[in-house]
């Protein structure tokens, strides 16, 4: 293929895109030296975009600087020089993709090659994905232009504080792709919130990363509320006022008999009949006090039947509540989560 | 008077005394008291008949419970008496009981009766050994039914005693807040035997009829 008809090739590729960023092009040398490509003027828009590269750059402008030095030395068949200049545009814009249906074989090449000589990170990709927590994962795809130790982590998350989760600690190289299962150590779903994927690949002393934010949003959860009773049981007083019955006279009564027997019993008949003074007077009281308290509400005293009915009726709630919380576990865990990008916050409508 | 109930005595004392600080009474009731009391001694013409005063002091820890009394009783002849003159006394009387049942415990004490003069009446020491029977009448209200067996009884006048009891009704009522009413109804039967020179046993028994009446302040 001779140079001028490779430089059509590269003229039908970036020309329709050129069109638009020569528009936005500020640096009044880079327009001109994007002009002199697009007029075919190679050597012309190289010494223009390396002069462009010697003045003040928009990290953008500066990428774009660099595109038309690559396709310029390509276009002469610098391959070397192409490459070099590619690789310093693929490190301002490792997004950067050539088309190779609408560019020339040679600077795809060379770009092809600049890309396998710098270690990027690149389209870096999170589709948006719904699933239950623990039946499902986060699919995370993104390129490695070296084979390099790389690190991806989710960083970030709702209340608590950050949170830190290693998602891949792998060696790649090329197309990468990872799931992520959003869980904690003990099974529950990672909290709703804002993360940021972090990949993070190193190679030797260099070291590139990439990241892109997602949001992970919980679906409602319909736990069990804890009992605090049973339908249809009911407490029970634990305490019950006994009926009022004649057995305080009737103990009185008998205390009474017995010391009054007991003392005629045990009379000396040489002594004579004692004094009933004394028992009269003490008698009398318990005799007194006893009707007093016949006729006095009983005090309360506890009803063990009841006390036992409480105690079951506790353990058994108790119990359930231990089950409904191992249900809402397990509810909790199996919530649904829908990952997507995060939300736009601040723009103007 | 025999002294050698003294140190059956003390003991009981000592540990009616020590016991409270010891094991830290569940409550502890203190108070005085009005005595009625009748005594008769060897035959019927020898009777009488008095009032006196005294304290008590009463306290429970769990199944342990302590009390007692100690009295001064003012004793006069009565009518249908053939004694000349009256005379006074001191009683002591004191219980160590553990309840052995709700309702039931075993006890142990002391009794000790001085009289004055000296010979004006027998003065006896004897250990208590028995069971009391106590019932709650309803709030605040408990009466009690005690047997004791007089062990080893002494005499100031000398004899023996083949047989001896006590036995007691007592009340106690909770009059408002920590005041409580305690009267307490004693008959004591001792049936002393005498051997006056030498020439053969007589019968000189002992019987006593006394009621505490008081009051006392629960802590």
């Amino acid at each position: 293929m001779t140079t001028g008809r490779l430089g059509g090739l590269c003229l039908l590729a970036v020309l329709a895109p050129a069109a638009g960023r020569a528009q936005a092009v500020q640096n009044a040398t880079l327009r001109r030296a994007q002009q002199a490509y697009d007029n075919l003027e190679y050597r012309q828009a190289l010494s223009l975009g390396q002069a462009a590269l010697r003045e003040r750059l928009a990290g953008a402008e500066r990428g774009r600087a660099y595109e038309v030095v690559g396709f310029s030395y390509a276009a002469l068949d610098s391959i070397l020089k192409a490459v070099d200049a590619f690789k310093q545009m693929v490190l301002i814009d490792p997004e950067r993709q050539l088309d190779p249906n609408r560019v020339s074989p040679k600077a795809f090449s060379a770009f092809d090659v600049a890309l396998r000589q710098v270690l990027l990170v690149r389209q870096l990709r999170i589709d948006s994905t719904s699933f239950v927590a623990g039946q499902g994962a986060v699919p995370i795809r993104f390129m490695v232009t070296q084979p390099a130790r790389v690190v991806t982590r989710a960083i970030g998350g709702g209340g608590g504080g950050p949170a830190n989760f290693l998602v891949d600690s792998s060696a790649w190289n090329g197309q990468v792709n990872l799931s992520w299962s959003p869980r904690l150590p003990n099974g529950d779903p990672v909290p709703a919130g804002t993360y940021t994927v972090v990949v993070e690949a190193r190679l030797g002393q260099n070291t590139f990363s990439a990241s892109q934010q997602i949001r992970v949003t919980h679906g409602r959860v319909d736990t069990l509320p804890h009992l605090t009773s049973l339908p249809g049981y009911q407490y029970l007083p634990e305490t019950e006022i006994p009926p009022q019955t004649w057995r305080p006279l009737g103990l009185a009564f008998l205390y009474t008999g017995g010391a009054l027997i007991g003392t005629l019993g045990l009379e000396s008949g040489g002594l004579g009949a004692s004094s009933k003074r004394e028992l009269g007077v003490v008698g009398g009281a318990a005799l007194v006090t006893g009707f007093v308290m016949t006729l006095r509400t009983p005090a309360p005293r506890p009803a063990e039947g009841n006390i036992l009915y409480n105690r079951l009726l506790t353990e058994q709630i108790a119990r359930r509540n231990v089950d409904i919380a191992k249900e809402n576990i397990t509810r909790r865990q199996q919530v649904q989560l829908t990952v997507g990008p995060p939300l736009k916050t601040g723009a103007p409508r | 008077m025999n002294r050698g109930g003294g140190m059956p005595v003390a003991m009981v004392l000592l540990g009616l005394v020590g016991w409270p600080a010891r094991a830290g009474a569940q409550h502890l009731m203190v108070g005085p008291q009005a005595v009625l009391v009748d005594y008769r001694e060897v035959s019927s013409g020898l009777r009488y008949s008095g009032s006196g005063f005294g304290g008590v002091a009463t306290g429970r820890h769990g199944k342990l419970s302590a009390a007692a009394s100690v009295v001064r009783l003012t004793l006069d002849p009565t009518d249908q008496s053939t004694a000349g003159a009256g005379f006074k006394a001191t009683q002591l009387d004191a219980w160590v009981g553990y309840d052995v049942a709700s309702y039931a415990s075993v006890e142990v004490g002391i009794i000790r009766r001085t009289a004055d003069p000296e010979f004006a009446a027998q003065s006896l020491g004897a250990l208590r050994v028995g069971a009391r029977s106590t019932y709650d009448l309803g709030p605040g209200a408990t009466v009690s039914f005690r047997a004791n067996y007089l062990v080893a009884p002494k005499f100031s006048g000398g004899g023996r005693a083949s047989f001896s009891i006590d036995l007691g009704l007592g009340l106690d009522v909770r009059l408002a807040g920590r005041l409580h009413g305690v009267v307490d109804y004693a008959f004591e039967r001792v049936n002393r035997k005498t051997n006056p020179g030498g020439t053969g046993e007589i019968d000189a028994p002992i019987q006593q009829t006394l009621a505490r009446l008081g009051l006392g302040i629960r802590f």
